[in-house]
């Protein structure tokens, strides 16, 4: 009897997941499996794959420079974009928290940068606020410092990419008050009661009742981080410059793939991201029993 | 939420596991398909497709011509794509990876080779003997850059583009050093830009930071009379010229003679906007069809600085300029090679289609097509001096470059990098030309 | 902000209180509107160069001019071999159907991940989130050939079809997060009163995301109303082109750029997803409010 309807609810099931399944099967695991064999090949777009084992791989690590620089370039920008986004998007939602006025305003307003996507009025734009005679070194004028353009120099122009990812942290911000919207106010009441200040009562009740959205968003942001592309290619026209200080891994990947027609080493490449970020991900998830409160659990 | 973590990485593992049993390859063979008329003689109707690069502007003339092709033929119909250059060649090679190359497409001679190595050309040789095609008023020297390795031509070129020295005469009038005297070399050019550049105007530099020009560094070859590449696609001068041709520029710009490295790389893109355009530099290298749009946007600017431009500086060897042509190709798995041919022929010898196209990509390279628009009193006296430029640079019978495959992807972006570490200070021109070599030589012929 | 009242409370509480609120207040809004300028700067940047004339567009740091003109948005609109409106009804019936598609795939994927027992579910839910992992620039060549062999070439299928089948696994993971916090007692309410699945789906789930639903409809709309790639490389006549697609035409390297016409259709193709944003705004903030909390 039961083992029947568990069998109908299985059925069912794949009812509701057939249109996944398709898409899963057809327009994802094979291109993906395609990709996983092409890894293994050289594979020039216009000629058909050629086996070569290993090869990419060994490249990849011992015998491309700026495959290791482009590394060096997303493990920086992981690094330094992602926990400035969570911070940045945490003190704003604070900010915007507490039944302040023309909260759907501001709201609206910090959004508006996330939905303007990477386009190539963006690229014009970063330009112009961080090139030599741009905004940023106007203003910095008035204050008698005078520097070089921030697009235009290897040292600086990763920074102008974090501030684009940076600028666009309003998605972030808006997952962050809605927590806060439901941590609950008797909570902090006793915490005043208890005589505890604003700032212990940030750390010791809202930011363990947060934890589990900062646990999201830190999972969402570092896949992006990795998978940062658009605004690279779109600051630095494509060529990861100057002198590859822009030179992101799927970049990288793309200029392989596309421009110099290595779709083999390129598909190589796909899958060493996908392996660390995968292995990544199951990191993260192995430390979130130990920091992200889960209602009851602790 | 653990557990979920597990079955990902189980679920990568299998995919690894299946990883290795191959997958689906797709290569349907088309090629061949259409075999008749490989010497583009046929019956010229059905549908066509069009692909070539440019933004709205070219867009516009280059289907004002396909539209007076398909008045002519009637049962014709063109599909036309384009997309901004860099885009252009990423779709164009997804789309040979599927072998759907449109029949009618366009490229120059920097990336021919890389689609002649793969064999998915047609040779148009056929066409020229069987008179599908012509090339009776179009110069050998330009008709030669359409050549593969073999000597088969791959692709009929249309408009012949060169490099220019762009100068701004007001600048060099008012900083009292005039303009570099005719035939002037490299060692003239460059101690002009050092005498002019103490008289400049503060926040105005004699010159760009240039040295990671490809173009400009092919010029400096060529009028030293050195070979580009060797006949197996591997770099052809010696690393010495390239650290001599570097360290002239490295002096340039540690004198404070150009721009610095870092504003150089803030450069907006498009002719108009360029910083000769912008009045902020005295001269710099531009393409010669650059002169109408950048006078525009000097002219708009307080001050009514005019601009001109000069051949490449020459050398030992005469001149230093060469021809970079577009033109159209015909990909293999073309099924309708007689109208292809029929369209090529059209958009490059036709009277009416070369005055609807106004040598919008380089000088028409049809000497008639060319002499009547020269020869229109209406022509713009700016946009007569680019093609009278282009005149007496092929008069002088330009020397043709074979760019071996994986030029364009390889070369270019490895010189101009190269350069960038040098300027940047992070190696010396020794260094980066040592990595330069390696780099390129790994990367161009195979 | 809130740190700035810590000494002051200790050291006065009483009468400080009452005042306190209306500086810290001001200051609160001082602070949040110098970042928005400093934010905003750059797109009202855009809208002021958008309607100065085209010799000054690119001049000026500033926001004001002595002359404006709509030149940029009559020369924009036309610019091209057809003009922007065809453009915008093409983006939009795209957008439209990647919308549509989205929220039928993804909602009836996650119904069956979230509250249906079946076998393989783990497995199928770690393939879901591998996905997630995979830079899409590797799938695009297979895919390409793929939807060439199909034939589907200068139509929106390729562009829309993926979406119908689920394809974008975040929307999937966010919906199954929000339904599983919805409480079970509802299914098992309806199931008592005789609803199958698929009236449980639609009668008690799917009017209670609707907060998710909004969430995917705007992310979506972002993404294909943004897409460069997919448009470029299946879309090859100019009637079937996208906003987009005409944007990057005024950006050429070999030619001429017209960067004044680009910044007004830039302005005005962000219009659309302003309007939709503000309009979906409340749905979106209960939408995300869910995603991480389980």
């Amino acid at each position: 009897m039961k083992s029947s309807r568990t069998g109908r609810e299985g059925l069912t099931a794949y009812l509701f997941l057939s249109p996944w399944l398709i898409g899963i099967v057809l327009l994802t695991l094979g291109p993906m499996l395609y990709s996983a064999y092409l890894a293994f090949t050289s594979y020039d777009l216009l000629s058909p794959p050629r086996w070569i084992g290993l090869d990419n791989f060994r490249r990849m690590f011992t015998a491309d420079p700026r495959y290791l620089s482009s590394v060096r370039v997303t493990l920086v920008y992981v690094v330094v974009s992602v926990p400035l986004l969570l911070v940045l998007s945490m003190v704003l939602a604070l900010l915007l928290n507490k039944g302040i006025r023309f909260l759907s305003g501001y709201r609206a307003l910090f959004y508006l940068p996330s939905l303007m996507g990477a386009s190539v009025a963006i690229a014009v734009l970063w330009r112009q606020i961080f090139g030599g005679t741009g905004l940023v070194n106007q203003v910095l004028s008035l204050f008698g410092i005078t520097r070089g353009s921030w697009v235009g120099s290897p040292g600086t122009a990763l920074w102008t990419i974090v501030t684009l990812n940076l600028w666009a942290f309003g998605a972030t911000m808006i997952i962050f008050l809605a927590g806060l919207r439901q941590v609950p106010v008797e909570l902090h009441e006793a915490a005043a009661v208890d005589g505890a200040g604003p700032i212990r009562r940030f750390f010791s009740v809202t930011l363990p009742l947060m934890t589990p959205l900062i646990f999201f968003n830190l999972l969402l942001d570092t896949i992006h981080a990795f998978q940062a592309f658009t605004g690279a290619f779109v600051v630095s026209r494509g060529s990861g410059g100057p002198a590859d200080s822009t030179l992101f891994y799927t970049l990288y990947l793309y200029q392989q793939g596309f421009a110099e027609l290595k779709m083999g080493y390129a598909s190589a490449m796909a899958w060493t991201l996908v392996i660390v970020l995968a292995a990544f991900t199951g990191f993260l998830f192995l430390t979130a029993k130990r920091w992200v409160y889960y209602g009851d659990e602790r | 939420m653990r557990r979920r973590i597990g079955t990902t990485a189980l679920a990568c593992a299998t995919l690894l596991v299946f990883a290795g049993c191959n997958g689906t390859s797709v290569t349907n063979d088309n090629a061949g398909g259409g075999s008749d008329g490989k010497d583009g003689k046929g019956e010229v109707t059905g549908k066509l497709q069009l692909t070539f690069w440019g933004g709205a502007a070219r867009a516009q003339k280059t289907n004002a011509v396909a539209d007076m092709f398909v008045k002519e033929h009637s049962g014709v119909t063109i599909d036309r794509q384009n997309a901004d250059f860099g885009n252009y060649f990423n779709k164009l090679n997804i789309q040979a990876s599927s072998h759907t190359l449109p029949c009618v497409m366009q490229l120059q001679g920097r990336q021919l080779n890389d689609y002649t190595k793969r064999k998915v050309l047609l040779p148009l040789d056929p066409m020229i003997e069987s008179g599908a095609i012509k090339v009776d008023d179009i110069p050998k020297e330009i008709v030669d850059t359409g050549r593969g390795p073999d000597g088969k031509l791959y692709f009929l070129p249309y408009g012949a583009a060169y490099d220019a020295v762009g100068v701004n005469q007001t600048m060099a009038e008012q900083a009292g050093v005039g303009l570099p005297p005719d035939g002037y070399d490299w060692t003239q050019y460059t101690e002009w830009i050092t005498k002019a550049s103490a008289k400049l105007p503060k926040g105005t530099f004699a010159a760009g930071s240039r040295g990671g020009l490809p173009n400009f560094f092919i010029a400096y070859q060529l009028a030293n009379g050195k070979q580009l590449f060797t006949d197996d696609g591997k770099l052809g001068f010696t690393k010495e010229s390239l650290v001599e041709y570097w360290n002239m520029w490295e002096k340039l710009r540690t004198a404070g003679t150009t721009m610095g490295a870092d504003a150089q790389a803030d450069e907006p893109e498009g002719a108009e906007q360029g910083f000769i355009a912008q009045g902020k530099l005295l001269t710099d290298s531009i393409p010669g069809n650059a002169l109408t749009p950048a006078s525009a946007t000097l002219a708009s600017k307080p001050g009514e600085q005019k601009l001109t431009t000069l051949p490449m500086p020459s050398g030992p060897s005469g001149g230093g300029n060469a021809m970079f042509t577009s033109g159209f190709a015909i990909p293999t798995n073309c099924d309708n090679i007689p109208t292809a041919a029929a369209f090529i022929d059209f958009f490059t010898n036709n009277p009416e289609a070369g005055a609807a196209f106004k040598s919008d990509n380089g000088a028409a390279t049809n000497q008639k097509v060319l002499q009547a628009q020269v020869d229109d009193p209406k022509l713009a006296p700016l946009k007569k001096h680019e093609l009278e430029l282009y005149q007496q640079i092929v008069a002088k019978k330009p020397p043709t470059i074979l760019y071996p495959p994986g030029y364009q992807a390889t070369f270019e972006s490895a010189f101009t990098r190269a350069y960038e570490e040098v300027a940047f200070g992070k190696k010396s021109v020794q260094q980066a030309a040592d990595s330069f070599f390696t780099e390129a030589n790994a990367g161009l012929g195979g | 902000m809130t740190s700035v009242s810590i000494p002051t409370r200790r050291a006065l509480l009483g009468r400080r209180r009452t005042t306190n609120p209306f500086v810290i207040g001001l200051i609160r809004h001082a602070f949040l509107i110098a970042v928005l300028v400093v934010m905003l700067y750059p797109v009202v940047w855009m809208v002021a160069a958008s309607f100065r004339p085209s010799a000054e567009v690119m001049n000026s740091l500033g926001l004001f001019s002595r002359h404006y003109t709509l030149d940029n948005y009559k020369h924009g609109w036309s610019a091209g071999q057809l003009d922007f409106s065809r453009y915008f009804l093409n983006s939009i019936a795209i957008t439209a159907l990647s919308i549509a598609g989205n929220l039928f795939a993804c909602s009836l994927t996650a119904y069956a991940f979230a509250r249906l027992e079946f076998p393989l579910k783990r497995v199928l839910f770690g393939l879901l989130l591998a996905t997630m992992l995979l830079p899409y620039h590797v799938t695009l060549v297979p895919q390409y050939i793929l939807f060439n062999e199909l034939a589907w070439m200068n139509t929106y299928l390729p562009l829309v079809v993926p979406k119908w089948l689920g394809v974008e696994a975040f929307f999937i993971f966010l919906m199954v997060q929000f339904i599983r916090t919805l409480p079970r007692e509802l299914d098992d309410a309806a199931r008592i009163d005789g609803c199958g699945h698929w009236r449980t789906f639609i009668r008690i789930i799917m009017p209670l995301s609707l907060p998710a639903l909004g969430t995917t409809a705007l992310f979506t709309f972002i993404n294909s109303w943004n897409d460069f790639l997919g448009p470029l490389l299946y879309l090859n006549r100019p009637e079937l082109w996208t906003v987009s697609l005409g944007l990057n035409s005024f950006l050429d390297v070999t030619g001429e750029s017209a960067y004044g016409s680009l910044f007004a259709m830039s302005t005005l193709a962000l219009a659309p997803i302003v309007g939709f944003f503000l309009g979906a705004q409340k749905l979106l903030i209960e939408g995300v409010a869910t995603t991480g909390l389980k």
